[in-house]
């Protein structure tokens, strides 16, 4: 049912641009072409994928909470929409940071199912 | 025509490696710019731009002849006349830099500071999202301006039958001709 109201609010959008976190979940979900899942976007986040980092390397195994770069030692505002309201709100930021950030824990660039599934899982997150 | 080649020493040593150095920190710094592994060397390039500059704009007062502001400031009217000297085919010859290179020079260095003190912002978090944005067109900007440097070095070099890049390397220019600028009895 909520997909149902998201497909239906993207459908009904006239701008092209998300501009909230459940506007870019349907918008991946559109684009892999099937929903999106909490529990595997965990998995991703978490594991490693043939590199060094993994997301959580920086943004932590809870996202709510600070982050700290896993190169400068910098913090890292927190990634969960819960914990920081700006995330996920402007589409030329989610577009550019997963496009760093994927090259930098995957060396290849996220697919729409990947993004979805993250996002969904960081949704859950209080 | 006189066949037989002098060369003049154009381009001091300091001038010549400020500048390959500009471009050695400049590519190491744009290439790792998508990299948050290479965050580390992307700022130490920046670091390294930065000195390059400021050591330059030093550079530009107290250095060799030819590499002074004072011996190249372009003028507007200088820069047009230049340039129609080039669409026509008979490049006006300068010794030093031309009135097109000049330009391209300041501007770099503009763009090169701006890029440099935007990315510090950046990395220390003052400035917010604008200094991020900044430093993004700051140096993007001077990746497009090093484009248009090296068309203008390959097409002022093949119109004035000299190689430029391989003066700067060497500091050696041909002694061809007088430089136009002074030959017209201080017209500009």
């Amino acid at each position: 049912m909520r997909h149902l109201l998201i497909i239906a609010a993207t459908l009904l959008a006239t701008s092209a641009y998300a501009d909230t976190p459940l506007d870019f979940l349907a918008r991946y979900e559109k684009d892999a072409g099937s929903p999106a899942s909490a529990e595997r976007g965990a998995r991703f986040f978490n594991m490693k994928h043939g590199d060094e980092w993994s997301c959580a390397s920086c943004h932590t195994e809870r996202p709510t909470q600070v982050g700290r770069h896993a190169k400068t030692d910098k913090p890292i505002k927190p990634l969960a929409p819960s914990a920081n309201a700006e995330r996920f709100t402007d589409a030329a930021k989610v577009d550019k940071w997963f496009r760093r950030n994927c090259n930098d824990t995957l060396n290849r660039a996220c697919s729409a199912q990947e993004k979805a599934d993250v996002i969904a899982w960081l949704l859950t997150l209080n | 025509m006189n066949t037989k080649i002098e060369t003049r020493r154009v381009w001091d040593l300091p001038t010549r490696m400020f500048h390959w150095s500009l471009v050695a920190s400049f590519l190491i710094a744009f290439l790792t710019s998508d990299s948050e592994k290479l965050r580390d060397v992307h700022v130490l390039a920046g670091y390294s731009l930065a000195g390059l500059i400021t050591f330059r704009l030093l550079w530009g007062f107290v250095g060799g002849k030819y590499s002074r502001f004072a011996d190249f400031l372009p003028t507007p009217q200088k820069l047009i006349d230049y340039l129609k000297s080039l669409l026509v085919g008979k490049p006006r010859h300068y010794v030093g830099h031309n009135p097109a290179g000049a330009v391209a020079i300041f501007l770099l260095l503009g763009f090169g500071a701006v890029a440099a003190l935007s990315g510090w912002a950046t990395y220390e978090e003052v400035g917010g999202h604008f200094m991020e944005e900044l430093h993004e067109t700051a140096a993007n900007g001077m990746m497009a301006l090093v484009v248009i440097h090296i068309v203008g070095v390959i097409v002022s070099s093949s119109l004035h039958r000299e190689n430029l890049v391989l003066a700067m390397i060497t500091g050696w220019k041909s002694k061809q001709g007088q430089d136009s600028a002074q030959a017209d009895g201080g017209r500009s």
